[in-house]
């Protein structure tokens, strides 16, 4: 209780008051009071949730008791109901649901006012104020019907419904229409509404779900279904160049946040009737709409379907990131390296599709999923294809190097400068000595700071608004670079070791590869300090397994490295061989059609019958 | 799940602790010898000098530019052996001192020829820090001084100067690349017998005290020392850095027993096989008082074989070279292919004969198979027991060698035809 209320209280009885105050004020003075209560809002435990508390604690009581006694193995019946009830709990939104429609019509009625009734319900009208409830009447066969519609404001087109919709059915209905059409659905939709994506729904769930999507439904009077008119019309940004996946040659248009205009771009490539776009929505209240690709007759159908399988397992409420669905449906959390290739190329998506790979597009998001992916994949870029054979060689040679920089370079430094000063030409290690005279720290300590600061400077770059951002990430760079050598706290040739790690690491074409060397540097670094070279080749040993051991899609990740396949993949592995010698679709993958080019693909090399010129040449 | 978290802490925690960065050593905690040179002590077995790389002044620690002068300290301590001269040098150098990037082992010419680095010998490559491809040089005069007179003038760092100046026989020919594995294994062998670098410290300081007492070419009836007739240490030469290489040491197991100039260095690199390319002067077949140079390149391999005739090794040797025409001073117009041959014909003889006086005088004088023949006759063996038997290095004094030369020259340089130079008064050679 408050002690301040017995302050407040009239003092009847002069010396027993008195003696109370002095009591409280002592109370008041010494011991713990409870501060007044000043919020002016709090967020209060639901109801339900109390309750789910409590018969949790119910639940836990008795268990802990069997686990004291540990005597009888008797399943408890009360605790069975329990686990009943949580399954039950757990989809709690999908039946709350359900019992709304339950309590009211779940088909569209006959009487407009029921529809109108039930549609105010269901939006919460007037509280939302972005949905549109427009009550118009329509004019059929000289006869007035009154009807409603109803949209979400800024999803939807507003000229489209204006133009195609709200017109006709007012105005161009009074014209004089030849035909016989009694009946007021049909004759609408044949004959007055002239947009083209138009459905007609019975079930109000289906055109709820069209609404949500920026739909536009239509409800006219003494009409048992409702029009579905598709007039999206929301912003969005256009086909822009990508962002993480820049080449110089080759096309420079990048998916978009619209699911059609990603499907459209991956057909405008391939322009392949087999080509088939799977529509599947992900997520119990969002339904994000997603889009499987594959190409029919090349796509190994097991594949196919244990992508849809894993695909509609997905039991969540709410998914609008290809990168939340990516870490769904991928084979094992802990591997380090994505298992899942997400590129925001539409070319670089057709290319693997023809390979026979399965694609999955989610809606909002530019990045789109590519399935299996195989560690030798990761390390290309497109642009090795469309460059010349040497050029593409010359770009994956020094993208190695700058792979293998990124992961060991900084645990190779250490390495050598703690355990394998032989190593080194004499020069070095004597101007690594001069440069490390001052340095306070070892040479571990030194190199996580460094590396720790890089680290830094790149994720604050992200975060810093725009302009000053990538200023502040080279200015950021160079002069802490320069202080630190400047007070001593890291040796020069550091700074040139973390730099070049740096550099190596953005030449790591997949980002998400990027990171996960990025954070296995660091465990390189630890092993290069506790065990020297022997520390590292350990690291790479469990590495190796790791890698090797993983799966993606039912295929290994690391073939056609380990285990090795009879043919193809091997072209364009490591080293890339002429386009033309690319005959073999990689056969790790099984697909349907393993060639995809006959032995001589470049007819003109081969000699025209009874000619006998030069130009013979092998392909 | 926890379970397996908890394992990987455990094993990355322990891993750290066990290993606990054993033999971790920061570069800037060690003192790196750039150079040992082992004498005979005076109070005890043996006199080591340590060159010690200073970083800071080679480094210079982003100044640029390091001091020549201060680049390296030398110490020298007497100890019985060479790891207890370490351990007693750290008492006074603050670093602990390693080895692993020393690029030479200098001994001096009266402890090798006493027999005095069998034992460390035997020691040093078992130590894990001494590089294999180490240096072994033999100094004329005493170790330490040798060291004390490696002063780089056109470097900073001694251990560049030694990596430069002890490869200099590629293009010179006047050492042999011996490096510390090499001695060891020839030291070891049934079949030859090691031979070490011969460096020393240039007599001269000035041009007026020049003498040529210590050449060779008396010895070899000539009126003029050619370049190859010198050792270490007695080169006519004044300035720059004193300590000088040329020559080899020859040895005996682990004794020296005589030295080698540098034109016989030469010829034992041709003999070996190692000979890169190098410039030989010879007096002019026709006109004795001018001079001929050729840069000679070796052309193929040389083919040695061993016969054994009577008992006694019958030693064949063909060399097979090649030069470019560089000098030639009479102006005798010897492009000529008929003048050529007189050229090469001479100087076939001129190889011959010095390969000879080597050959005879490594079997008959030194009595010591520097040049591994004895591989050749290692063939003739079915087993091991009877090769270790016959006593190869024994034998090898009572060898006869036929030297055959082959020498063509295929380039006259940028002149295509001689002609003498001419003077007012008719002189002038026609």
């Amino acid at each position: 209780m408050p002690k301040n209320v017995h302050i407040k209280c009239p003092e009847s009885i002069e010396g027993v008051k008195a003696l109370a105050d002095y009591k409280n004020i002592i109370k008041q003075l010494l011991f713990f009071n409870v501060p007044p209560k000043d919020e002016t809002f709090i967020l209060k435990e639901r109801e339900s949730e109390i309750k789910e508390l409590q018969s949790e604690e119910e639940e836990q009581q008795p268990k802990k008791r069997r686990e004291k006694g540990k005597i009888r193995k008797i399943t408890n019946p009360c605790c069975d109901n329990n686990t009943g009830k949580e399954g039950n709990g757990g989809n709690g939104g999908e039946e709350d649901k359900q019992n709304q429609g339950a309590k009211s019509p779940t088909e569209v009625s006959k009487k407009l006012s029921d529809n109108l009734e039930y549609m105010k319900k269901i939006y919460s009208i007037p509280t939302n104020g972005d949905m549109v409830l427009r009550e118009f009447d329509i004019v059929v066969k000289n006869e007035v019907i009154p009807a409603f519609m109803i949209f979400f404001d800024g999803m939807t087109d507003r000229k489209v419904i204006n133009d195609n919709i709200m017109q006709p059915l007012m105005l161009l209905s009074n014209l004089d229409i030849k035909s016989d059409e009694q009946d007021v659905e049909s004759f609408v939709k044949d004959h007055i509404l002239p947009h083209c994506q138009l459905k007609v729904e019975k079930k109000y769930r289906s055109i709820i779900d069209e609404v949500n999507f920026g739909g536009c439904a239509l409800f006219i009077d003494g009409v048992e279904t409702s029009f579905v008119a598709d007039v999206k019309g929301w912003e969005h940004r256009g086909v822009e160049r990508p962002n993480t996946e820049l080449v110089l040659r080759g096309p420079q248009e990048g998916f978009g946040e619209l699911l059609r205009v990603n499907t459209a771009l991956v057909r405008k490539t391939l322009k392949d009737e087999d080509l088939i776009v799977e529509n599947i929505s992900i997520g119990r209240r969002s339904k994000t709409p997603c889009s499987m690709l594959y190409i029919k007759d090349i796509a190994n159908d097991d594949l196919v379907d244990e992508v849809r399988r894993r695909l509609k397992s997905i039991d969540v409420d709410y998914i609008y990131d290809s990168g939340q669905l990516e870490q769904m449906i991928e084979d094992c959390a802990l591997v380090p390296a994505p298992q899942i290739l997400a590129t925001e190329r539409p070319d670089r998506v057709a290319t693997l599709l023809t390979d026979g790979k399965v694609a999955v597009m989610i809606h909002g998001n530019p990045f789109v999923l590519v399935m299996p992916a195989t560690f030798p994949e990761l390390l290309t870029s497109p642009e090795d294809t469309y460059v010349r054979f040497p050029y593409g060689n010359f770009l994956r040679i020094i993208r190695g190097i700058g792979i293998a920089f990124a992961l060991l370079l900084p645990g190779i430094y250490v390495a050598v400068t703690n355990f394998h000063h032989e190593m080194i030409p004499t020069d070095l290690i004597l101007a690594i000595a001069a440069s490390r005279e001052k340095v306070p720290f070892p040479s571990v300590v030194e190199i996580l700071i460094m590396e720790l600061a890089f680290e830094l400077i790149r994720e604050a770059g992200i975060r810093i608004p725009g302009p000053i951002g990538p200023t502040l990430g080279i200015v950021g760079a160079l002069i802490l670079g320069q202080a630190a050598v400047a007070a001593n706290i890291v040796s020069p040739i550091l700074i040139i070791v973390v730099a070049v790690t740096g550099i190596g690491s953005f030449a790591i074409p997949n980002f998400a590869l990027g990171f996960a060397f990025r954070i296995l540097r660091f465990g390189y670094i630890f092993l290069g300090a506790m065990a020297g070279f022997l520390g590292i080749t350990t690291g790479l040993f469990l590495h190796g397994l790791w890698l090797v051991s993983a799966k993606s899609y039912g295929v290994p990740f690391m073939s056609p490295l380990a285990p090795k396949v009879r043919v193809g993949g091997y072209e364009n592995l490591l080293a890339r061989a002429p386009i033309w010698k690319q005959e073999v679709r990689p056969d790790y993958l099984n697909p349907k059609d393993t060639r995809r080019q006959p032995k001589i693909s470049r007819g003109w090399v081969q000699k025209k019958e009874g000619e006998d010129g030069n130009g013979g040449k092998q392909d | 799940m926890r379970k397996l978290i908890c394992i990987f802490l455990i094993v990355s925690i322990l891993c750290g602790l066990l290993s606990g960065c054993y033999d971790r050593r920061e570069v800037d905690e060690l003192a790196y010898v750039l150079a040992i040179g082992l004498d005979k002590g005076k109070t005890n077995k043996l006199k080591i000098t340590l060159q010690i790389a200073v970083p800071m002044a080679i480094g210079g620690g982003g100044e640029g530019g390091g001091d020549a002068e201060k680049a390296s300290t030398i110490v020298t301590l007497e100890s019985a052996s060479m790891y207890a001269g370490l351990d007693l040098a750290n008492n006074f150098v603050s670093k602990q001192l390693n080895l692993s990037h020393a690029k030479v082992l200098v001994v001096s010419k009266e402890l090798a020829q006493e027999g005095g680095i069998e034992g460390f010998m035997m020691a040093l490559p078992r130590g894990r820090e001494i590089r294999p491809n180490m240096f072994i040089a033999v100094s004329r005069q005493s170790a330490e001084e040798y060291i004390r007179a490696v002063k780089p003038v056109l470097e900073v760092n001694p251990a560049k100067f030694y990596e430069l100046n002890f490869r200099a026989y590629r293009y010179t020919g006047f050492t042999a690349n011996t490096d510390l594995h090499d001695f060891y294994l020839k030291m070891k062998s049934l079949y030859s017998q090691p031979v070490a670098i011969l460096a020393g410290v240039g007599r001269f300081d000035e041009g007026q005290e020049f003498d040529v007492k210590g050449s060779t070419f008396d010895e070899k009836n000539r009126s003029i020392p050619l370049e190859g007739d010198f050792v270490a240490g007695e080169i006519t030469k004044s300035g720059g850095v004193k300590a000088e290489i040329m020559g080899l040491a020859v040895f005996d197991g682990a004794k020296m027993v005589g030295e080698l100039d540098g034109e016989a260095t030469m010829y034992y690199l041709m003999i070996q096989g190692d000979f890169n390319n190098s410039y030989m002067t010879m007096h002019d077949p026709l006109q004795k008082d001018k001079l001929v140079i050729l840069n000679i390149k070796r052309s193929r391999n040389p083919k040695r074989d061993v016969k054994m005739i009577n008992g006694k090794p019958v030693i064949d040797v063909k060399i097979r070279l090649e030069a470019d025409i560089q000098v030639l001073q009479s102006g005798i117009n010897y492009e000529m292919p008929q003048n050529l041959v007189i050229l090469e014909k001479a100087y076939e003889d001129f190889i011959k004969e010095g390969m000879k006086r080597l050959l005879y005088l490594t079997s008959q004088e030194y009595n010591t198979d520097i040049f591994g023949f004895g591989e050749r006759v290692k063939q003739q063996f079915i087993t091991w027991g009877e090769w270790e038997k016959y006593g190869w290095l024994k034998k090898y004094k009572d060898s006869t060698f036929n030297v055959d030369v082959d020498l063509k020259i295929r380039r006259p340089g940028l002149t295509i035809r001689s002609s003498p130079i001419q003077y007012s008064n008719g002189e002038g050679a026609q």
